[in-house]
C-alpha cells in the first residue's frame, strides 16, 4: 500500500469519526434558530480537532517509518486517480448546494443551512477519497 | 457477442471503467525483461522511470495504461523498442 493510499485510509476513518460525532450529537431541536447556527459552527471546533490530530498523527507516522515514500510526487497513475476522485466529489457538491437553495426558499434556515452546507461538503469528501481509495485498490 | 453490446454500454453510461478487472487493450513483457535484469526490482524500475512502484504493478498486471512518455521510458531502461515490451491486443 502506498504513502498516498494509507492518508487517505486515515482521512476516510477521520471524516466518519469527526462528521459522525457533527450529526449525531447536533442539537437538531433548535436547528431551526439563530442559537441553532452558532451551535452548529461551534460544533465545528471539535470536529476540525478529532479530524486533524489522526491526520496530522498519522501522515506523521507513516513518513518516518517511510520517507522515501513520503517525498515522492504524485506520478501519472496517481493524478489520474485524483482527477477522477475530485470529478466525481462535483456531483454532489452541486446538489447539495441546490438542496440547500431549496431549504432556504422554504423556511429552513439558520443550523439547518449550516447543516446541510457541512453534510453537502462531507458527502463530497466521503466520495471523493472514497473513490480514490477504490481506484488505488483496484490498480487504476 | 450479445454480452459485449451490454458490456460497451455500461462503459459508455457510468463513464468510468466499470471492468472489475479493469484491464487495458495493452499486453507487456516488463516482468521478464525485469528477471533478465538482474532481477531489478518494481521499486528499482520505478525509481528509473520517475513512477512509485505501485504505478508498475499496476501496468505490469494489465491494470493501467502508461503514458506514451513512460511507456518509452520503460523500454528505454530495458534498451529495447517500445513495441518488444507493449504489445496492444486489437479487438
Amino acid at each position: 500500500m502506498s504513502f498516498r493510499e494509507k492518508i487517505h485510509w486515515i482521512a476516510l476513518v477521520g471524516l466518519l469519526s469527526a462528521f459522525g460525532w457533527y450529526f449525531l450529537n447536533y442539537p437538531w431541536e433548535i436547528a431551526n434558530s439563530p442559537k441553532g447556527m452558532y451551535t452548529a459552527v461551534w460544533m465545528l471546533l471539535p470536529v476540525t480537532i478529532i479530524f486533524l490530530v489522526p491526520m496530522i498523527a498519522g501522515a506523521a507516522f507513516f513518513a518516518i517509518r517511510s520517507p522515501k515514500e513520503a517525498d515522492l510526487k504524485e506520478d501519472e497513475r496517481e493524478k489520474g486517480i485524483h482527477l477522477r476522485g475530485t470529478h466525481l466529489a462535483y456531483y454532489p457538491l452541486a446538489i447539495g448546494v441546490q438542496l440547500n437553495i431549496f431549504v432556504l426558499i422554504n423556511g429552513f434556515n439558520y443550523g439547518y443551512a449550516v447543516t446541510i452546507l457541512i453534510a453537502t461538503l462531507v458527502i463530497a469528501e466521503l466520495i471523493r477519497v472514497g473513490s480514490q481509495l477504490y481506484y488505488y485498490r483496484r490498480g487504476y | 457477442m450479445p454480452n459485449s453490446f451490454a458490456w460497451d454500454r455500461s462503459y459508455i453510461i457510468i463513464g468510468v471503467a466499470t471492468d472489475p478487472m479493469a484491464q487495458t487493450p495493452f499486453t507487456n513483457d516488463i516482468r521478464t525483461l525485469r528477471f533478465l535484469a538482474g532481477e531489478m526490482t518494481q521499486g528499482d524500475l520505478g525509481d528509473k522511470v520517475g513512477v512509485t512502484r505501485q504505478t508498475i504493478a499496476a501496468i505490469e498486471q494489465g491494470k493501467y495504461s502508461p503514458s506514451l512518455e513512460v511507456a518509452f521510458r520503460i523500454a528505454h531502461v530495458f534498451g529495447k523498442p517500445l513495441e518488444e515490451v507493449f504489445q496492444w491486443q486489437r479487438d
